[in-house]
């Protein structure tokens, strides 16, 4: 019986290796989260309690200095920007800031809208979000301003995200 | 083997949910290093109130609290409560300068680990401040008092 489960397991495993070798091209692989509030987001150990409920979650760093945590995520998975919303709000917080370190693949897929002309030719990129509730709120009224002509970014779709090249 | 799993999930579940400590409970026996790098007990300030104060250098609040802290150190003396300040700093350096600038007299600890440090989790600290009041019979008698709060608890025993 136990011989049995063991390869059954190892079957699984290869198996799910095998797929997410696959499916490396969507996946961030780490976000960089800047957290606000009115209160002192460090002080509290709730951001990371939600970050740390994420299956996804390898790890977290905090910079006390720049109210940052980086988020190190586990290869090949699916996770969308907005996860990382809710988590930081449903602790009581707000994003000031998402930097995501991705795979060049994944930003061309539905969803991802660039909004500076800039090219980038490198594997792995640095992408900012822009959109409302993922910039202050005094960062989005600019944005709103000067992108007032991408019809896309004014019609707030939770499910677009705005993103400008980094690196 | 799914059953293993589960029981083991189970009891990992289990034991980080019941570390939060509650009104009445005991204080838990403490022994941390002070900032000239001496080992204390917290067991050796039995029969007066003491009062936990976790903190962090970085944090603005625990700062301008601790300010009140020696005030309150200085109004009523060592005899009648003692004050531990348990810092959670991972940086020690920082936690000695902050010691230094806010002329903090009363005892000095540090747990270097941030909200997974030991201390934290035993006492079950979401935030920062965080402060537990003990009688002189070492029970937990309030969380997060004010000023105020502990000032009355000590003047009622008089």
């Amino acid at each position: 019986m136990k011989k049995i489960n063991n390869t059954y397991l190892l079957t699984a495993a290869t198996l799910i290796m095998m797929l997410l070798g696959t499916n490396t091209y969507s996946q961030i692989s780490k976000a960089e989260i800047r957290a606000t509030g009115l209160t002192c987001s460090m002080c509290s150990n709730a951001i990371n309690k939600q970050l740390k409920s994420l299956p996804e979650v390898v790890n977290i760093e905090t910079d006390l200095n720049t109210n940052t945590f980086t988020v190190t995520l586990t290869e090949g998975n699916t996770l969308s920007p907005k996860v990382f919303k809710e988590k930081v709000e449903k602790a009581g917080f707000f994003i000031g800031s998402l930097v995501l370190t991705t795979n060049a693949e994944t930003i061309k897929k539905d969803g991802y809208i660039l909004v500076n002309d800039t090219s980038n030719n490198n594997a792995e990129v640095q992408i900012q979000i822009l959109d409302k509730g993922y910039v202050t709120d005094k960062e989005f009224k600019k944005l709103s301003k000067s992108l007032k002509n991408i019809v896309t970014y004014t019609s707030n779709n939770e499910d677009d995200f705005h993103i400008k090249y980094l690196n | 083997m799914r059953k293993i799993v589960f029981i083991i999930l189970l009891i990992a579940n289990t034991s980080t949910l019941s570390a939060q400590l509650k009104i009445g409970d005991e204080i838990p026996g403490i022994v941390l290093k002070n900032q000239n790098n001496e080992i204390v007990n917290s067991n050796q300030f039995k029969g007066k109130f003491i009062l936990i104060d976790f903190w962090a250098s970085w944090c603005a609040p625990c700062r301008l609290g601790n300010k009140k802290l020696v005030k309150l150190n200085n109004d009523y003396g060592a005899d009648k409560i003692h004050i531990i300040g348990i810092s959670v700093d991972t940086d020690k350096s920082k936690w000695i300068k902050a010691i230094e600038k806010d002329k903090l007299k009363f005892t000095q600890l540090i747990d270097p680990k941030g909200f997974d440090a030991t201390t934290a989790i035993q006492f079950g600290v979401e935030a920062l401040p965080s402060k537990f009041l003990f009688n002189e019979k070492g029970v937990l008698i309030a969380i997060n008092p004010t000023d105020e709060e502990i000032s009355k608890y000590i003047n009622e025993k008089k």
